[in-house]
């Protein structure tokens, strides 16, 4: 039994747990059998990961072969880079089920199932075309979740499935001229001068969160349900961190897309008031570090993204789902409305000053072990303005998601709001990502850092010899924070500090949901117009031949009046010359 | 009547001890003014230590320039920056919030087939 689990994708389970989910009756004793399902499939594909990829001596495991016209496909690849993804997501997986147990909703647990075994398969691809295909499963079955967040979020759900439906078209072309150009479709580095490169980095590009191409992330996270915004952010955006990874290691572009990243998102989530729409412009903020240390390529930077994209998801996932808890006690998220919900929700807002801690990179939290990699490897790299811009992302990582987010949700002036602490299986599920984001900052034969260093993809020697408690990298890192807490407190204290306040706030989307819609309407009327003038011109013209016809040929017209038989030889005659010179000519 | 018999708790006290969760009751202190106006003292403190410390450890990644307080400079530099800018970037990008015709309130709305498990749902 265990050797048949072990042919193929684990990928598969969960799609099939997902299936059977859906067909499970939405009966209270039922759904104790999905959530079983929502929590045991993915520890399964956890297990099942672990013993295929060490149960074998090679440093690269494939399986899972199959044909599909004439080309031979690889469905189950685990290698150095792809287990550590595969790992977290089955972690992520389980994580999600946890918090999402009290929750009775057969399409979140469903969607939430296949997405999970989507974002595993497309890790584990060996090949374009698979990749492709759990690049779409990926799509459909996430934008279910974001629809289960009510009506508001149908428009929102459309956009989100635009996107990722032109990153799959952009893919399948990239992979097509590709796969032609160079009679492989192994998915291995590709690089932008390839044929097709630039195609797929694009369609990668946009689940990512390239410049420009961000908006579906903060205009669809923020409107899913509690449960969905945590599942949401775990796996598109990490997929597409791996397959960057994979593809376009050392690309330099990279490295300044991906610095762009680090800083934009940090202007905007200081004016958002709607909080996990402020950490969704985090969660862009963050894949910034990662798509940078991709560019820059280096065993180390390639290190600091993958172990950045590890404590990510744990710490982003504990950020969202203390921020889903306050919002299913309370009924909302809006920072304006919030404030004091420490004497409510004491457990919650421990969990989120953690969360917060981490992705500050303070000492001793997850994120100090994995974000200086990357910030050494640039600096070792010589891209000195890059690592000035990381610098400056890290204090606006400190305002919005540091201290914004706790300070305003659970301190802050007091909203009078007295809830009850989130239900058990929530805090269980935050217990358990908070304490691996201490964890794994944990130095030393009982700590977690080694844990996490020893799965890094490149050469571990290089990982393992990275040492991130040094006194100096401690200091500077603690100067950077106290600074940074130092000036909020200062402009708090002389109401420099903006008030929080309920307002949209345009980004680039707006060019598609207004200045976008606007010409297409414009085009629309002045279509519409040209119709009605065209349509009244050919019916003038119809009409003009009309009656031209009728006055020559009708009973009344010229050709049935009388006439002189004079006129008539001489038309005649005319008509016999010209004859006549036709025939002599021709 | 000796001071002893005299309530050590104001009412307001006695009150937000009553509905805060138990677990929060040792620290209510925290969302007291003084408190919150006093907390600057911390991160002065810790800044002011690390600087020094700075002096004493070079950075093995220095910045631009040379000094001790360098990322003590750039955090609080960058983060005023940051928090500064957002009063003229909020005039330019901030619209109605139904600017768009979509955005209500907040809700849970849509998750139809969720059932409360255990009275949830119900604010105290």
């Amino acid at each position: 039994m265990f050797e048949f689990l072990t042919s193929f994708s684990p990928a598969f389970i969960l799609i099939a747990a997902g299936v059977l989910a859906g067909f499970i009756p939405s009966s209270s004793i039922s759904s104790h059998l999905r959530k079983v399902l929502l929590v045991g499939a993915p520890a399964l594909a956890l297990v099942l990961i672990n013993t295929i990829y060490f149960s074998q001596n090679e440093s690269t495991y494939l399986g899972g072969s199959m044909s599909f016209a004439n080309i031979e496909l690889t469905t189950l690849r685990i290698d150095s880079l792809s287990i550590i993804w595969g790992y977290i997501f089955c972690v992520a997986g389980i994580l999600n089920g946890i918090f999402a147990l009290h929750e009775k909703c057969k399409i979140t647990d469903t969607s939430a199932l296949i997405y999970t075994g989507a974002g595993i398969g497309a890790v584990f691809a060996g090949d374009l075309i698979t990749l492709f295909i759990f690049w779409e499963i990926l799509a459909l079955s996430s934008v279910f979740i974001v629809w289960r967040g009510g009506p508001k979020s149908y428009p929102a759900g459309m956009r989100y499935l635009a996107m990722h439906i032109l990153s799959g078209v952009l893919l399948l072309a990239g992979l097509v001229i590709y796969g032609r150009a160079t009679g492989s479709y192994a998915f291995n580095n590709i690089g932008i001068d390839a044929p097709g490169g630039w195609l797929i980095l694009l369609a990668f590009g946009i689940k990512a969160g390239f410049p420009f191409l961000h908006n579906w992330m903060q205009d669809a996270y923020p409107r899913s349900s509690v449960t969905g915004t945590v599942i949401l952010s775990v796996f598109t955006t990490k997929l597409a961190i791996y397959t960057l990874a994979r593809g376009y290691a050392g690309t330099e572009i990279l490295i300044y897309i991906g610095a762009v990243m680090t800083v934009f998102p940090v202007f905007f989530a200081v004016l958002e008031n709607d909080l996990r729409k402020v950490l969704s412009y985090s969660l862009n903020n963050q894949l910034g570090y990662m798509v940078c240390g991709i560019g820059i390529g280096t065993q180390l930077a390639l290190n600091g993204a993958a172990a950045h994209m590890v404590v990510h998801i744990l710490y982003k996932s504990l950020l969202f789902m203390s921020m889903g808890a306050v919002l299913h006690r309370v009924g909302t998220i809006k920072a304006s409305e919030l404030g004091g919900l420490f004497r409510s929700m004491p457990y919650t807002a421990v969990f989120c000053i953690i969360g917060a801690a981490a992705i500050s990179a303070v000492p001793f939290f997850s994120g100090f072990v994995a974000k200086s990699m990357i910030l050494a490897a640039v600096f070792e790299g010589g891209y000195f303005v890059v690592f000035a811009m990381l610098l400056f992302a890290s204090a606006g990582v400190l305002e919005h998601s540091g201290i914004k987010v706790p300070y305003f949700t659970f301190f802050a002036h007091d909203s009078g709001k007295r809830v009850k602490e989130a239900p058990w299986n929530m805090l269980a599920a935050m217990g358990i990502t908070a304490f691996l984001c201490i964890y794994l900052a944990i130095p030393g034969p009982y700590g977690g850092m080694q844990y996490l260093y020893n799965l890094l993809p490149s050469e571990v020697a290089g990982a393992a010899k990275f040492n991130p408690y040094t006194a100096s990298h401690v200091i500077f890192q603690m100067q950077l924070i106290m600074a940074a807490m130092f000036a909020f407190a200062l402009l708090k204290r002389y109401g420099l500090y903006p008030a929080e306040r309920r307002a949209q706030i345009l980004d680039f989307d707006w060019t598609y949901r207004r200045l976008g819609l606007a010409l297409v309407k414009w085009v629309s009327a002045i279509w519409t117009r040209l119709g009605a003038f065209a349509t009244y011109k050919l019916k003038n013209f119809f009409s003009n031949i009309g009656r031209r016809m009728y006055q020559v040929f009708s009973p009344a017209g010229t050709f049935s009046q009388d006439a002189p038989s004079g006129i008539a030889a001489v038309m005649i005659s005319g008509m016999l010359v010209a004859v006549l010179l036709v025939v002599y000519f021709l | 009547m000796s001071d002893n018999n005299k309530p050590t708790l104001t009412p307001q006290e006695i009150v937000d001890r009553a509905e805060a969760h138990p677990a929060a009751v040792p620290f209510l202190w925290l969302g007291s003014k003084q408190t919150q106006r006093n907390f600057i003292y911390i991160p002065l403190a810790g800044m002011i230590i690390f600087s020094i410390l700075g002096f004493l450890y070079p950075p093995k990644y220095p910045t631009l320039w040379e000094s001790g307080l360098r990322y003590a400079a750039i955090g609080f530099f960058s983060y005023s920056f940051v928090v500064l800018m957002a009063r003229p970037l909020f005039k330019l990008l901030s619209r109605p919030e139904n600017y768009y015709g979509e955005d209500g309130e907040d809700s849970e709305d849509g998750e139809d087939d969720i059932e409360p498990v255990d009275g949830e749902g119900d604010n105290v």
